[in-house]
């Protein structure tokens, strides 16, 4: 019949017995525990309103949707050497080679086609690792929904394009961002000039 | 003749209000509840339909009236479709005796209206009856279901209504010691005057009845930490498991305005109905009143998010073993005050 006890009293001396009557009287840990939750109500949420307010930007370190680069001076530094063909776990890079001596390209040898296929990647930049002459490169980009799984598959034209983030933007900062629904799909314009704060202080 | 003709209007108008806003009240309602929940937990609850999720209830409500309302087969279809307007009709019916407002003279004609549709000598012990058989519709909706779930959930609220509408009743009779009157509105009149007046505040039995009442309020309409009917951990759902789209609804609906009863109950009974506390600020007693109970239903809310839920036993222990011997003792007490 113990067990149909609220609590095992377990009174020690006759000061500790009172004072546990006295708690239970007075609804001591009712009122502390109603005050802790006060405090949460009246708090501020720690909700990242995305994507209707606020977008994360991811640290430099991320690896998200790949970048094809270029040199300073705006060749493609890709020399259609396939070693991230090769390298890649899911088999998702296609490299078709190409020659050029238009100078497009830092050599001769140059990527005629140099697509990605999202939907198998799995981000582990074993490519970026492979490449000798750092042509690839995951960015800060993540927002990859869509309604039509070829538009998952990214080429050359897209990737050289460059990245959405700004370049000298230290990531893990929160930015202000709005919502656009259109015919043609959704898309998150974030306002990189307006920070709203930062990651790992709003985590507390 | 003409004059009855005018009363009956008057009545049949006090009845379309009280139960449109009883019909609606739950709209605002539900969605306060999840703001309440999202803040408390951090979050921000309900965001996207509306301004700051505003309306969410009405979305819900359009997604209830779409969903399909199924009757399982083996099902005893007479009680399931009966069950979820049993349990809504006493909570509506309570508030025939409920007055919210003492009376207001209508500009112009000079006639005087009362805030309640009529004030029964024995509101008090209409009430109790009338609110205890919303237990019906549970225990033939848990019945009628044909599912282990729902007929323990059934059971278990059962059998907490009775041993909690025992301390309930206690706590009423506390109050009617107080007040000398089983009417509404002489239980508030007799507390007129400011806070020193309030029941909550007859020292010392007041604020023990206050809790009496209160803990067996909570428990009488399945709040949390009370809600074993429908225990999600253990229960699924418990007694309303089987039921979907508009009859969950209205078992949904009852539920919540059994919570604006027991606020309602609690703010006539020990926080002076609509009276003024300081007596200096200039309020309506209206808004005085409709303060009250949404500062009550606040607290019900609050302590949703606040507890976790009581073990059976615990629960039944707390009923027979705590508070029924300590509203005993209280009627001495009081009783021996009131010499
Ligand atoms: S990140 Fe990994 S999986 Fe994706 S393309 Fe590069 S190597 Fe392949
Ligand atoms: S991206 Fe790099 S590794 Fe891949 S083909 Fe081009 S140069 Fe070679």
């Amino acid at each position: 019949m113990r067990d149909s006890r609220i609590e095992t009293v377990k009174v020690k001396s006759l000061e500790s017995g009172v004072r546990w009557i006295l708690k239970r009287t007075f609804f001591v840990d009712f009122i502390k525990g109603l005050m802790v939750t006060l405090g949460y109500n009246l708090s501020k949420g720690v909700t990242l309103r995305y994507p209707d307010e606020e977008k994360w930007i991811p640290y430099r370190r991320f690896r998200g949707v790949h970048t094809l680069n270029r040199d300073l001076d705006g060749r493609e530094l890709c020399v259609a050497c396939e070693l991230c063909v090769k390298a890649c776990p899911t088999r998702c890079i296609t490299v078709v080679p190409m020659e050029d001596s238009t100078g497009k390209g830092i050599s001769d040898r140059v990527a005629g086609v140099w697509k990605v296929d999202l939907v198998r990647c799995l981000f582990c930049g074993y490519c970026e690792d492979a490449c000798p002459t750092t042509a690839v490169r995951l960015g800060r980009g993540y927002e990859r929904a869509c309604f039509d799984l070829s538009s998952a598959v990214l080429d050359k034209e897209k990737l050289l394009l460059p990245e959405e983030v700004p370049p000298d933007l230290d990531g893990g900062v929160i930015v202000a961002a709005s919502f656009e629904r259109t015919g043609a799909g959704m898309k998150v314009n974030a306002d990189f000039t307006k920070l709203k704060g930062d990651w790992l202080k709003m985590q507390g | 003749m003409f004059e009855t003709t005018v009363e009956v209007i008057i009545i049949c108008i006090k009845v379309g209000v009280a139960g449109m806003v009883l019909f609606s009240l739950p709209i605002p309602l539900t969605w306060v509840e999840r703001k309440v929940a999202g803040h408390i937990q951090v979050r921000l609850g309900p965001f996207r339909v509306g301004p700051h999720g505003i309306l969410q209830p009405v979305a819900d409500m359009v997604k209830m009236l779409l969903k399909e309302d199924v009757i399982p087969t083996k099902a005893d279809k007479w009680l399931f479709m009966l069950a979820p307007i049993m349990t809504m009709v006493p909570a509506f019916a309570v508030f025939v005796a409920i007055p919210v407002g003492d009376k207001f003279t209508l500009p112009f004609i000079g006639k005087d209206i009362t805030l309640y549709m009529s004030d029964m000598n024995v509101a008090v012990v209409y009430i109790l009856a009338v609110s205890g058989l919303s237990i019906y519709g549970i225990i033939f909706g848990g019945w009628a279901s044909n599912s282990k779930y729902a007929v323990m959930g059934g059971l278990r609220s059962a059998a907490q209504m009775i041993s909690y509408e025992v301390a309930m009743s206690f706590a009423a009779v506390g109050v009617v010691m107080l007040s000398n009157s089983l009417s509404l509105v002489e239980i508030v009149k007799s507390q007129s005057g400011g806070l020193f007046h309030w029941n909550f505040l007859y020292l010392p039995v007041g604020p023990v009845w206050f809790m009496i009442f209160f803990i067996a309020g909570l428990a009488e309409v399945n709040r949390i930490p009370f809600d074993l009917p429908e225990d999600e951990g253990s229960l699924a759902a418990g007694y309303h498991v089987e039921y979907s789209g508009m009859r969950f609804a209205f078992f949904m609906l009852a539920e919540y305005i059994a919570m604006v009863t027991i606020s309602v109950l609690a703010v006539i009974f020990f926080l002076g109905g609509w009276d003024d506390p300081t007596g200096v600020i200039p309020l309506p007693p209206i808004l005085w009143f409709v303060g009250k109970v949404a500062a009550f239903i606040y607290l019900f809310m609050w302590i949703r998010f606040t507890l976790p839920r009581y073990r059976y036993d615990q629960l039944m222990t707390i009923g027979w073993k705590i508070l029924i011997p300590v509203s005993l003792v209280c009627v001495l007490v009081t009783g021996l005050m009131r010499i």
